[in-house]
């Protein structure tokens, strides 16, 4: 069945039909934790993106050389190794940012997305492909943290900031930047969310079925 | 290495009430949104979950400070130098542990494991327990042994009382009519969203 | 073991590999990771001590179990005091310095310069962009009296205004100020002229 996806239709479904996060409904523990800025979001999905890209692409080169039983070990070591990369290029380059998203980046490795597609498809598939999938669902994710980011943050901030600190809005003086508060709090995420999973769905079942081309 | 009980007991306190691992600390959501369907699959993976992150807590503080510090020290003289494996660390044991408890459950209490053992491979992945593990190493009031564990198994009661607490209504909501896009995780998540807020009510216990 | 071996060769030696390449990582940029951290603490002197200006790096001195910056400016005055002071917070340990005028009696200025709170609610005792940016209201306060917070602005000269919506996080900051005039101030050093 995969086999007659091509590459690009491998890469698009990992950003619509197979979205991570609205979707497949992986990933949400980073999710609620640091969608509060827009900033925060666009930044733990590209250092998400970099570990399953890395992950995708060793699993894939090396994927005949994986026994089955140790293949869980494996995929485990490979994430835990990149996320610690990426946690140590954060904290040099990008260090305000790096304390704000906190524990959640070395959460990464528990992220079930990225094992997940390093046995479903990279075990599986040449370089290409896996590469493809991995650009795909790290894209994804970091729209879905984006879309939650932006709303959050405009709600509860009343700002959007970019990674580096360049805000892209700001209220004019005299509103309240934090009148709905409850945005950029823990049951706001869980609220927003919510939301979004449900209008994603409502969108999703009011589309015909695709006939395959 | 005082023992003092107050603290001890605020430090239990503080984890499953004011600063829960779920509802404050977003860690756990995937099993907490995924397995709170049925409240006797939800207790299973409650206790599960306590037993794990006890265990994994206590096993990765004691190589932090049993083995990466002083080999760190006396190797290349300075203690925090071999930090940067602590995640490949941190993982490898809990993962290795996971499999270990699940072999030990298959061979030695069979019902048990077909009861819990499809979540044990899904508690490796739980953010909850690797969450613990890193907040222990990093907070300044479980650098000791005892406060750590007692910050471990608080944290898995904490998630334990959740994952109930979602199942329990979600049981009840069976019977209620959502609309069609909320079923699921729609509805879940705004549930958990206005728990969360109710355990905003208990900042500041335990201060 | 030979099973063990074939089964698990790739995996000793990824381990190496990838323990390789993180010692390298590690060496790339752990430089920067604690030029980073310490610039934190550089900026943070800088803001609490306003006449510090271009002034000598700050000598470190232990007092009463805290770290404390004597500050001095580039003629060698003594222009103020910074303790580097944390304590509990809402969700973990708040660190913040406390800039102290030259003959402590005053606060300076008081910065946060680490912590876990509640974002874009407790970390208001952070960042700016608020008017009523919390910790300036700390600069000219005297450290004779300890500090009590209000819900309303400050009447009193011993009062600060809480940040709505995170009063835990602002009385956990007092706090820490308040330990600090109560326990480092009278231990400082006595400095002549």
């Amino acid at each position: 069945m995969a086999e007659e996806m091509s590459h690009f239709q491998q890469f698009k479904s990992g950003i619509v039909e197979n979205n991570p996060v609205l979707v497949q409904l992986l990933g949400m523990c980073p999710t609620l934790a640091i969608t509060n800025s827009l900033e925060n979001a666009l930044v733990m999905g590209a250092a998400a993106t970099f570990v399953v890209v890395m992950s995708n692409l060793i699993t894939s080169l090396l994927r005949n050389l994986i026994q089955p039983h140790v293949r869980i070990l494996i995929f485990t070591l490979t994430i835990a190794t990149f996320v610690t990369i990426a946690d140590m290029t954060l904290k040099a380059h990008l260090y305000q940012v790096s304390k704000q998203l906190g524990a959640f980046v070395p959460l990464i490795i528990v992220n079930c997305m990225i094992i997940c597609r390093a046995e479903v498809v990279a075990l599986k598939s040449g370089v290409g492909r896996s590469l493809a999938d991995a650009f795909g669902i790290g894209i994804g994710f970091t729209l879905a943290l984006s879309i939650l980011g932006v709303i959050r943050e405009i709600l509860g901030s009343g700002s959007l900031t970019l990674p580096g600190g360049m805000k892209l809005l700001e209220l004019p003086p005299g509103f309240d930047p934090h009148a709905w508060i409850i945005m950029i709090l823990p049951p706001g995420a869980f609220l927003t969310l919510g939301v979004v999973v449900g209008v994603v769905n409502y969108l999703r079942q009011r589309k015909p079925k695709e006939v395959p081309a | 290495m005082s023992v003092d009980l107050g603290v001890m007991f605020g430090l239990f306190l503080s984890v499953v009430l004011v600063n829960n691992l779920v509802f404050q600390g977003f860690l756990g959501i995937c099993p907490f949104l995924g397995v709170s369907r049925k409240l006797d699959m939800a207790f299973g993976m409650g206790c599960a979950v306590t037993f794990v992150i006890t265990m994994a807590g206590v096993i990765t503080w004691c190589i932090m400070h049993f083995v990466l510090h002083p080999v760190a020290g006396w190797a290349l003289g300075d203690p925090r130098a071999l930090n940067f494996l602590q995640y490949v660390a941190f993982i490898m044991v809990i993962a290795s542990m996971v499999q270990l408890v699940e072999m030990y459950l298959k061979k030695f209490f069979p019902p048990l494991y077909t009861a819990l053992g499809v979540f044990l491979p899904l508690i490796t992945t739980n953010c909850a327990i690797l969450g613990a593990c890193l907040y222990i190493y990093m907070k300044d009031e479980t650098q000791q042994l005892l406060n750590a564990l007692i910050y471990a198994f608080g944290g898995g009661i904490g998630f334990a009382i959740a994952i109930v607490i979602m199942a329990g209504i979600r049981e009840h909501i069976r019977f209620s009519r959502v609309p069609r896009p909320l079923q699921g995780a729609g509805i879940s998540l705004l549930i958990a969203g206005i728990l969360a807020l109710a355990f905003t009510g208990f900042t500041g216990i335990g201060k | 073991m030979k099973k063990f071996l074939h089964e698990s060769w790739l995996v000793v030696l990824m381990g190496g590999a990838f323990a390789a390449l993180l010692a390298t990582t590690q060496s790339a940029t752990i430089d920067r990771i604690r030029e980073n951290e310490r610039q934190d603490l550089d900026t943070a002197i800088a803001e609490v001590v306003p006449d510090l200006g271009a002034g000598r790096p700050p000598e470190k001195l232990r007092v009463a179990e805290h770290d404390v910056y004597r500050c001095r400016d580039a003629r060698g005055m003594l222009v103020g005091w910074v303790v580097d002071a944390s304590g509990v917070g809402f969700i973990d340990k708040i660190r913040l310095v406390v800039g102290l005028s030259p003959d402590g009696r005053t606060i300076t200025g008081v910065k946060v310069i680490g912590h876990l709170e509640t974002p874009g609610l407790g970390n208001k005792i952070e960042t700016k962009g608020d008017e009523h940016f919390y910790p300036l209201q700390y600069a000219g306060k005297s450290t004779q009296r300890a500090m009590e917070l209000v819900k309303r602005p400050a009447g009193e000269p011993h009062e600060i205004q809480a940040i709505t919506g995170a009063t835990y996080s602002s009385q956990y900051v007092m706090d820490i100020v308040n330990a600090v005039i109560a326990r480092v101030v009278p231990e400082l050093p006595a400095e002549k002229g």
